[in-house]
């Protein structure tokens, strides 16, 4: 089979018709005005708003500012994340004087902080990547250290059995053995950076989706709203679907997870 | 059940004499005296072994035996180096003090897919306790014989877990034999296997034990493949467990699945063993 007809054959054609058709019934309601709200727009005017968007040049910068930060958020989160992850899930010492203060910290909900950090920094673009690289390392940070201190017993003994250097037996049995674990930490990583990046420009950064589409609200231009709204749901599919074929192309298949359906 | 306090110790040195294949004394590759083991928990310690004491030669196959949770894979970690005793036992591997894992042997686990790394080739798999210590070029050649050993040679490309379970343990044979060890120390590896794979796998590590005359110490909880595989069984008895019985095996050798299971001999060893594992200390 070739790439292109076994790619064809991933796609879930039922689901997208299940999804084409939520989207004829909500522009059938509308139109028939069986949901009568005045700033309700149909798909349809939805896709104008997109349109216009486009046309004017307003979308796409803005989608970009978003993506980048999201992006380099999310990369020095993960560095963060996986490096302080080895520290802790390595050395037990390090991590029974520092596991009470992060379960205290952790179970404060992130966004919380975010009038905090605009107090701070002020509406800026460094409260943004604040924001985007503090909600970004927890999930980087958990998985790695249970990725680490998961690795089995067996490997452990192979290790000493094999007279391996405690740093090569961190480099070839303790660390690929995580890599799965730290994955699945990126990947959730990736989804909460977005989230709070456009969360954090809402409040606090004037820039990106989260601003336009507040600045659009705020105008009584709900197609223009939605059509932000629907972008940054295509920015997330988009940003999970690169995610999981890097992913996948760093991992053999049974290291990789479940097998994945189409998104 | 009350333990005993006057444990057995029956010592393996009298068992050796009547060792039909050791004209020569042959060198003693482990020595275990007074061999006592706690395990901590919450709880405490618990005691697992007491005042253990054998002896394991120069090229002998040796398995131990004894009732699940009798000690038996313990042993076999201090064996290897895996597991300190209490400060008072004594293990001595060619006259040293065991301390850390001794050079040359080797354990091969019973859970093979959670000892085979998963993200390398069989070939690699093989390698791994060769790399930064031999040259590349031994190296491959070491492989490629341990490969060919345990009859995986097509395999050397493919991942481990494209492989079935007695396959996968053949991998692990193979990362064994490339170290060249004159030690193999084997935690029921062949447990969790079928019978006919498991009966295979039996003949091949007779084969390998033949031609690399390592000395091998087995565990298994399975009669007939301690005495179809050794010179001598070791069972454990008793809680805390000691050496209850030292049976040698007087079955000529090469065996044979079907003659040397059913020889006069090999039966009635299976009735001693499984009489010595089945008693109780009151």
């Amino acid at each position: 089979m070739s790439s292109r007809s076994r790619r064809l054959g991933r796609v879930n054609w039922p689901g997208l018709l299940t999804l084409a058709l939520l989207a004829g019934a909500w522009e059938a309601t509308v139109r028939w005005s069986l949901l009568d709200y005045q700033y309700l727009p149909a798909p349809s005017a939805i896709a104008r708003g997109a349109r216009t968007l486009l046309a004017s040049g307003e979308l796409i910068p803005n989608v970009l500012h978003t993506l980048m930060v999201t992006l380099i958020g999310w990369s020095i989160a993960s560095v963060i994340g996986i490096g302080l992850g080895l520290l802790l899930g390595l050395s037990p010492t390090a991590y029974r004087y520092s596991m009470t203060s992060f379960e205290v910290t952790k179970a404060i909900p992130p966004i919380t902080f975010v009038p905090a950090t605009l107090l701070i920094f002020g509406f800026s673009l460094r409260m943004e990547l604040v924001i985007v690289v503090y909600v970004g390392v927890w999930p980087v940070l958990i998985n790695t250290i249970g990725g680490v201190r998961g690795v089995p017993g067996e490997l452990l003994d192979l290790g000493r059995m094999l007279h391996m250097s405690s740093w090569t037996r961190v480099r070839k049995l303790i660390v690929p053995a995580a890599v799965p674990e730290i994955l699945v930490g990126l990947r959730l990583g990736l989804t909460l950076c977005l989230v709070l990046a456009v969360v954090a420009e809402m409040v606090g950064n004037p820039a990106g989706l989260g601003h336009a589409l507040v600045r659009a609200q705020q105008a009584l231009q709900p197609e223009k709203m939605f059509a932000y709204v629907l972008s940054a749901g295509v920015l997330g599919i988009t940003l999970n679907a690169l995610f999981r074929s890097a992913a996948s192309w760093m991992l053999p298949p049974p290291a990789g997870g479940p097998e994945g359906g189409t998104p | 059940m009350q333990a005993s306090d006057q444990p057995i110790t029956q010592d393996a040195p009298t068992a050796d004499r009547t060792e039909p294949q050791a004209q020569v004394k042959r060198k003693v590759t482990f020595q275990c005296r007074n061999l006592t083991v706690e395990l901590g928990s919450s709880e405490g310690a618990t005691c697992i072994c007491r005042s253990v004491n054998f002896d394991v030669r120069e090229g002998e196959f040796i398995s131990i035996m004894g009732r699940s949770g009798s000690g038996k894979t313990t042993l076999l970690r201090i064996l290897g180096g895996l597991l300190a005793p209490t400060p008072d036992s004594s293990v001595r591997y060619y006259g040293e003090r065991v301390e850390g894992p001794p050079p040359g042997v080797i354990t091969v686990f019973q859970n093979y897919a959670a000892s085979l790394l998963p993200w390398r080739t069989v070939e690699k798999n093989v390698a791994l306790g060769l790399e930064g210590k031999v040259g590349r070029e031994e190296a491959r050649e070491r492989v490629a014989d341990a490969l060919a050993m345990v009859g995986l040679g097509k395999r050397a490309k493919d991942y481990p877990w494209r492989l079935s379970g007695g396959m996968q343990q053949r991998v692990q044979l193979a990362r064994a034999l490339a170290m060249r060890p004159s030690v193999l120390l084997m935690d029921e590896p062949f447990g969790a296997l079928d019978a006919m794979t498991k009966t295979s796998l039996q003949d091949e590590l007779l084969q390998v034990y033949e031609r690399t005359g390592a000395t091998v110490v087995f565990v298994t909880h399975d009669i007939d493949e301690a005495l179809y595989l050794s010179d001598r069984v070791l069972v454990l008895q008793g809680d805390p467990s000691t050496i209850g019985e030292s049976l040698p095996v007087h079955c000529s050798r090469p065996r044979h699945q079907i003659e040397t299971k059913q020889s006069e001999g090999f039966l009635a060893l299976r009735r001693k063993v499984y009489e010595a594992i089945m008693q109780r200390h009151e």
